[in-house]
């Protein structure tokens, strides 16, 4: 099952993927909790913690860096760049804007 | 006074521009109101209603290399004198439109248009004495992105939520790695004696005014109804007519 949620922004897309996620772990499924803002908030209705989530390291930038190694395969990223939240559920952030664009 | 409008969804933005446009227009000042959101929605907040329409298609062409630009003659004064729409109180808006069935393509020459045309704003001498209320989409994307060049002032709308003050935090940072912009930050649907003192401290600034919860914001909205119209005595309007007093240092009223 892939669950993609979506509407205007305060409507509360983040509460609802979050606690669906924690559910959907509780009957013991394998959960992935994926996190396409640009601005990430998924981490603190997962219960991962506020300041832990504005620290959250994110896939584009895990590549960026170039220390480690490009993940070929979706199981590779989920693991290398993702993190453990409550429940079992894994956490994958894709990008995060913190500064002006260079470009 | 040139303002840009930000913080995160549903935190009040479009109900702040709109006002603020509003009674600035109402003060004397000419007033144009910036819509870059692709999910447009400041139409409602200046009392046009619900408005989708691209307003920029017919003042761009593609160059030789297929980019979109600006049609000879076309400036930022020209842009706003010709395609901008007229509201309430005499505010013209100037937006995005949202794609439609005709689809992506011609959407997006809106979009390019509107970009060429902010980064014009500041530089047009015949556009000097105007006052700019600009109303962006949710999160930091915009302003980091280079949306907001006109910019002088940043309002940033606050709830007391951690996902609405973290996104706040990031984006006021973000703003100050570009000089010039005064960041004011402004409360919005506060209900405990507490939020004042919470938002602050965990956003670390001091906060430039504050709204309390007022259900006649959201009854506004779902009338289809500008707050300004629908409650002009509202504790709403009364608190934004108190940040523009604070952001200008001087007195505007509904």
């Amino acid at each position: 099952m892939k669950i993609a949620v979506a509407g205007k922004g305060g409507v509360g897309k983040t509460t609802i993927s979050g606690t669906l996620a924690r559910h959907l772990a509780r009957t013991g499924m394998p959960v992935i909790a994926l996190d396409c803002d640009t601005n990430p908030m998924l981490g603190v209705s997962l219960g991962v913690g506020p300041e832990e989530t504005d620290r959250l390291g994110t896939v584009r930038q895990g590549l960026d860096t170039g220390e480690v190694e490009h993940q070929p395969t979706t199981q590779g990223i989920v693991e290398t760049f993702g993190t453990d939240a409550p429940d079992g559920v894994r956490l994958v952030v894709v990008s995060r804007i913190d500064n002006i664009d260079p470009g | 006074m040139r303002i840009a409008v930000v913080g995160k969804g549903g935190a009040g933005k479009s109900v702040v521009a709109g006002t603020m446009a509003r009674l600035l227009a109402r003060g004397g000042d000419k007033v144009l109101a910036l819509d870059s959101d692709p999910i447009p929605g400041l139409a409602i907040s200046l009392g046009l209603g619900p408005l989708d329409t691209p307003m920029l298609l017919d003042a761009v062409e593609k160059d030789d290399n297929g980019r979109w630009r600006l049609k000879k003659g076309i400036g930022a004064a020209r842009a706003v004198q010709r395609y901008s729409l007229v509201g309430p109180d005499g505010v013209r808006l100037l937006q995005f439109g949202k794609t439609t069935a005709s689809g992506l393509k011609d959407f997006m020459g809106s979009v390019n248009g509107f970009y060429q045309v902010v980064h014009r704003l500041a530089r047009d001498d015949s556009l000097s004495g105007w006052t700019i209320v600009g109303d962006l989409p949710a999160g930091p994307r915009q302003t980091a992105f280079d949306w907001v060049p006109y910019a002088d002032k940043l309002v940033l709308v606050v709830e007391p939520t951690w996902q609405s003050i973290l996104t706040a935090r990031r984006i006021a940072r973000i703003s100050r790695q570009r000089s010039g912009v005064e960041v004011v930050a402004f409360g919005n649907k506060l209900r405990e004696d507490g939020d004042t003192d919470l938002i602050e401290e965990r956003l670390g600034e001091r906060l430039g005014g504050s709204l309390p919860f007022d259900p006649l914001v959201a009854e506004a909205d779902a009338h289809g109804k500008a707050l300004i119209d629908h409650a002009p005595d509202s504790p709403a309007v009364h608190a934004i007519e108190h940040l523009i007093d604070a952001i200008s240092r001087r007195k505007v009223s509904a």
